[in-house]
């Protein structure tokens, strides 16, 4: 009895290796280990593919649409002009939402599986930059984000010749909105609320130094992101206070701040928001409401284009993705030149690519350092004029 | 002393615990009546808060409402308060009554399955962003002051009076009216009350409809003051208002509000005073829950259960 039990346990065995063995020979073909996946050759084809990673929905997605809308404007004007097709293979990241960085995670790892996808759009947050590293750098991928600013991304090592931006990093960014603060609008007095994510805190933290080594008399406190009862920490921020600074990334959330500041009889306050806050929902706080955004060249005739084809209007935060979209696709086309190409080329591409100013809607030209920054990088303020952001700076 | 940052966390904390308080009630009488801990009830709270924008939308948007702001306000609450007690009375005939008389463990299960039931539905039909009550443009939110260092918004003042005044609304029913007297019977001694020709069912019903209704007040009131809803808001909102009826007295309606008040004061004064307030007031709050079950167990104002032994 004892044999013959050992025997079935055997055969279920072995039957349960072969069911394995039949099983992994017959699933489509996955990428293994980063050197396998970076140097796997594709046939480049009539239709490349491109993953573009936004957050389609949750609390960011009012301007991860416009990043979305921005790439697809790119992709379709491509596909206009050129026999091979760019296709996008889209991951939603959810940026802000209750689940963190992991649908970002789950949609790098689903873009590196993907055997076809030669390059990457995206992330839209500096967090989500960092949690999707290990897969898409595992993958071999290099991937070019069109909002993500955190100054140390590209300084730490991390994902060097892997990662890109076509926005300038926050340390940029802050030299610009410290000197607007003293030198423009003379104030003493500001308050500063990080929303204790990576790019929130970064910021933060270089206005501040910046803003006190001016003399400025700086507050500091923090907030959730999930939360949405200002009120108490508003009452925090002592009366005298000229300016609030907001460096956010959730523009709904940054307008209920607005809104309860007003509540509080606090409308004479000045609110200032970063790139992140660039967008209508804050705007629409009314006159003293100001942000940093990117150089975006509002003159460019792609700009007029784009607000033709969106109802009016112009959704500028996403203009950087084009750019993205433009390095990515740019990089696959010279990488497929002989029809076939590896992640590996495309990133070599990426690293080396040069776009002249009047081809950028940056309206700057695009070419990277060795930390995957671009060389040119200044940054823009703007000022709430009828609900419509105005650069003043 | 800083006297406007104390005023302004007094009346942040009152407003915030008008809300919690609405919880909390939902909360306690259901336990009261069942001994049943409904968690399904931080996301009916929240389904209000969502009746209520759609009313809202419904009646041309915050911009160009068909009727006047204050009217089309009235209709959110009662259309949300309806909608969110039948909604519970559905919650209590499908899901909690078949399990009466199974083992207490049941119906709790059966409770986080609803929770998370409408947490979904909820995301599967109106996604995860955020929606904008606009309160601004739909009522012009005023601020009024008493010297320098009191502000009170007009939004505040309704939060807190309509709050006020549905606790007072619930307390008539439960003390003065024949089905209120029901209640107490059927939460006294359940079978004792049915004997006496009770209809036990039409008490839980209506608990539930009450519960549920005023949860759904509770939601629309959150659109109002701090302007934006979600999908996941439920959560964090029912377990403060779990919180506040436990640290009242689960069972004991004037424990859930002074639990809903006590626990909204703390989290403002933490904000306010305490070091990391504004990022960790949630930590003092649930240490203020820990604390007060070390010091009294059954909350302020709950009495002990004298088991004959």
């Amino acid at each position: 009895m004892r044999k013959l039990l050992v025997a079935a346990v055997l055969a279920a065995a072995v039957a349960g290796l072969a069911t394995a063995a039949w099983g992994a020979a017959k699933a489509p073909k996955r990428v293994s280990s980063a050197s396998n996946a970076e140097n796997a050759l594709v046939k480049c084809g009539k239709t490349r593919l491109v993953g573009l990673m936004a957050p389609f929905t949750g609390p960011a997605a009012s301007i991860g649409v416009n990043q979305v809308h921005w790439a697809n404007f790119f992709k379709n004007a491509y596909n206009r002009s050129h026999k091979k097709k760019i296709k996008f293979v889209n991951e939603d990241t959810m940026l802000g939402s209750a689940n963190g960085t992991a649908e970002a995670v789950k949609g790098a790892q689903a873009l590196g599986s993907n055997r076809g996808v030669l390059g990457v759009v995206g992330p839209a947050g500096s967090n989500e930059v960092k949690a999707t590293t290990g897969a898409l750098k595992g993958a071999g991928l290099g991937w070019v984000s069109g909002s993500a600013t955190n100054t140390q991304i590209t300084l730490d090592g991390t994902r060097t010749g892997y990662f890109f931006r076509t926005v300038p990093p926050d340390s940029s960014q802050s030299k610009s909105v410290s000197a607007y603060i003293t030198a423009t609008l003379k104030l003493k007095r500001v308050y500063i609320i990080d929303d204790q994510e990576a790019y929130s805190t970064g910021l933060a933290d270089e206005v501040q130094a910046q803003l006190k080594a001016k003399g400025v008399t700086v507050g500091r406190d923090g907030v959730s992101q999930q939360q949405s009862d200002f009120s108490s920490i508003i009452n925090k921020i002592p009366r005298n206070t000229q300016l609030v600074y907001l460096p956010w990334q959730l523009p709904p959330k940054g307008k209920a701040f607005g809104q309860q500041m007003k509540s509080l009889g606090r409308s004479g306050t000045k609110l200032m928001g970063s790139d992140g806050l660039f967008d209508p929902l804050f705007s629409s706080l009314g006159n003293n409401v100001y942000d940093s955004f990117f150089p975006l060249n509002p003159a460019d005739k792609r700009v007029a284009a784009f607000k033709k084809s969106h109802g009016g209007n112009s959704e500028l935060f996403g203009g950087p993705s084009y750019v993205a979209a433009q390095v990515v696709v740019g990089a696959i086309d010279r990488a497929c030149k002989d029809g076939k190409a590896t992640r590996a080329e495309v990133r070599r591409q990426i690293k080396t690519t040069k776009i002249r100013a009047s081809a950028s809607l940056l309206g700057l030209p695009v070419a990277f350092d060795r930390h995957g920054d671009m060389i040119k990088k200044p940054f823009g303020i703007y000022h709430s004029v009828k609900g419509v952001f105005v650069r003043v700076a | 002393m800083n006297w406007s940052l104390f005023f302004g966390e007094l009346v942040s904390g009152l407003t915030l615990g008008s809300i919690y308080a609405l919880i909390a009630l939902g909360y306690t009488m259901v336990y009261g009546i069942l001994k049943l801990l409904n968690f399904a009830h931080g996301d009916v709270y929240m389904i209000g808060a969502f009746v209520g924008f759609f009313i809202l939308e419904w009646l041309g948007g915050p911009l160009s409402p068909v009727v006047t702001g204050w009217l089309a306000v009235a209709i959110m609450f009662a259309v949300a308060m309806l909608v969110c007690g039948g909604l519970g009375v559905g919650i209590e005939r499908f899901a909690y009554r078949p399990l009466r008389d199974a083992p207490r463990i049941a119906p709790l299960i059966s409770a986080l399955g609803v929770s998370i039931f409408l947490q979904n539905s909820a995301l599967l039909l109106w996604g995860p962003q955020f929606r904008d009550y606009n309160t601004f443009d739909l009522i012009g939110v005023k601020s009024y002051s008493i010297g320098n260092n009191f502000y009170i918004s007009n939004v505040q003042i309704l939060t807190i009076s309509v709050s006020i005044g549905l606790t007072i609304v619930l307390a008539l029913v439960v003390s003065r009216t024949r089905t209120g007297k029901a209640m107490r019977a059927t939460s006294f001694d359940r079978d004792a009350a049915e004997m006496m020709g009770i209809s036990i069912d039409r008490v839980i019903s209506f608990t539930f409809f009450l519960g549920s209704a005023l949860a759904a007040a509770g939601g629309v009131m959150f659109g109002l003051v701090f302007g934006q809803i979600f999908s996941l808001m439920g959560f964090t909102a029912g377990l403060k208002g779990f919180t506040a009826a436990v640290v009242g007295g689960i069972g004991s309606i004037p424990g859930a509000v002074l639990g809903g008040f006590l626990i909204g004061l703390t989290e403002a004064f933490a904000t306010g005073y305490l070091p990391g307030g504004s990022v960790y007031a949630n930590l003092y709050v649930f240490a203020l829950l820990i604390v007060m079950f070390l010091i009294r167990p059954t909350g302020l104002l709950g009495s002990p259960v004298i088991q004959k032994v």
